[in-house]
């Protein structure tokens, strides 16, 4: 797997500069050359952000479960470097998600939050990987981490499904949503934004788990490097002071 | 068949630790007491029957959390979990001994709530059968997760504060099932109207049994 990195390392400017290409044009014909919605006008806006940073939050998290079954079978540490990087991208983008999402909320439906599926499912989702990163932490032993973090990953992503399904339920029997997000169908100049958006993001989450996990492993390395000098540094001062040499 | 031993020793263990020192269901039942305590000086009588289900499940997750949160910490001492490793058996029926301690225990605390909450905030107790049902099925929810975390957290730092902060985000789904349950046998309605709750929280604790069953040999493991 270090090979594996090592051979992805030159490809990390074209993916960054190909990630940037990409979200600059989805977010210019978003932002300025698309129209405005019929209902929303220009508040639809936020969703050329909002969506594709959902969608990526989902994919790291996918990435994420792969990688925890993938580090338990195998044991490789940069696959746990790996986790961990999607983990923290995913939170991030998870955040990023919420947040535009109640910004979008509150003129669309009069509301900052509303207990849909949906925003269950994704709270639920940054709760956990905030879970994740806590744990990740806490443990000072390598290995020890990497295995129980994977873990939690893998409890997790087993039971967003059910989380989704709960809510669905808890909510079409409460109360149905004021406003339904399905009527929306999308003409081609507010598609093809989102799509630019969608696939630069997804590349942009390339990029920073390729950079984020070489750091990973980087700080890996060192703290192996630093234990190693400490443990030399620690038998010379005792055989300095052995009163039997 | 060495297997099942192992579950029925390690279950008698932790009947018979709790018979002589009493300090997980004592510290449950007082915490539930304070829990009430405090309904019933923050809510006003007339609106607590909507609100009741609700109360019941609150009340009952966090006394669980108290009585999961320190399940594993008895096996710290003397190296058991360093004999656990030793074992011969499958990792994962440790996992089903000390799952069906806890479940004895949280279900104790969850019926003796009732007549808590009949006493102090006057509810209507009606299909009884029933509710005990979903307090079973809710707390072999809360069990299987809180098990599976007890012995993820029990070596860390922060334990106290990372066991609930893991564990319930991901026990959501018990807590909407059983209180929406709760809620339909209260309201004296017909079966068929909660049914649909009542396998929720069976395929999650189906579920969350295998896996947390599977995933046990990873814990353990060094």
């Amino acid at each position: 797997m270090s090979g594996l990195i090592l051979k992805l390392r030159r490809f990390e400017g074209v993916t960054g500069f190909l990630a940037f290409l990409l979200m600059t044009c989805g977010l210019y014909l978003g932002l300025v050359t698309s129209p405005p919605d019929f209902y929303q006008g220009e508040i639809v806006r936020i969703m050329y952000i909002h969506v594709p940073f959902a969608k990526t939050a989902l994919l790291a998290y996918t990435l994420l479960f792969a990688g925890s079954l993938w580090y338990l079978w195998r044991r490789d540490p940069v696959v746990d470097n790996l986790c961990h990087a999607a983990a923290g991208i995913s939170f991030f983008f998870t955040l990023i998600a919420l947040i535009t999402g109640a910004i979008w909320a509150k003129p669309a439906w009069g509301t900052w939050w509303s207990w849909d599926p949906k925003l269950t499912a994704f709270l639920i989702l940054w709760m956990v990987e905030a879970g994740y990163l806590m744990l990740r932490t806490m443990i000072e032993d390598a290995e020890q981490r990497a295995r129980y973090a994977a873990i939690v990953a893998i409890v997790g992503f087993v039971d967003l499904p059910i989380v989704y399904l709960a809510a669905e339920w808890w909510r079409t029997l409460h109360q149905p949503l004021s406003i339904s997000t399905r009527g929306l169908s999308l003409s081609r100049e507010m598609l093809t934004p989102l799509a630019l958006m969608s696939i630069g993001l997804d590349v942009l989450l390339m990029y920073l788990l390729m950079i984020r996990t070489q750091m990973l492993y980087l700080e890996h390395l060192f703290a192996a490097k630093q234990g190693r000098l400490l443990a030399h540094r620690l038998r010379d001062r005792h055989e300095a002071t052995d009163p039997n040499e | 068949m060495r297997s099942f031993n192992l579950l029925y020793w390690i279950l008698w263990k932790d009947i018979l630790s709790e018979i002589r020192n009493r300090a997980a269901l004592v510290s449950m039942l007082f915490f539930a007491l304070n829990i009430i305590l405090i309904f019933s000086v923050s809510f006003s009588m007339s609106d607590l029957e909507e609100m009741m289900p609700g109360l019941i499940w609150t009340a009952f997750g966090f006394t669980a959390v108290i009585g999961l949160s320190t399940s594993f910490v008895a096996e710290t001492h003397n190296q058991c979990l360093e004999y656990y490793r030793l074992l011969p058996t499958p990792k994962g029926m440790i996992y089903l001994g000390k799952l069906c301690g806890n479940l004895l225990f949280i279900v104790i605390v969850g019926l003796a709530l009732l007549p808590l909450f009949v006493l102090f905030l006057g509810l209507h107790v009606r299909q009884l059968s029933w509710l005990i049902a979903v307090v079973f099925l809710g707390a072999l929810g809360l069990a299987n997760l809180g098990t599976l975390f007890s012995a993820l957290t029990v070596n860390l730092r922060a334990r106290e504060v990372l066991f609930p902060l893991l564990l319930l985000p991901l026990s959501v789904p018990v807590f909407i099932g059983a209180t929406e349950a709760t809620a339909g046998i209260l309201r004296g309605a017909p079966q068929a109207a909660y049914r649909h709750w009542l396998d929720l929280l069976g395929i999650f604790d189906l579920i969350f049994t295998l896996l947390s069953f599977w995933m046990f040999e990873w814990i353990l493991d060094e």
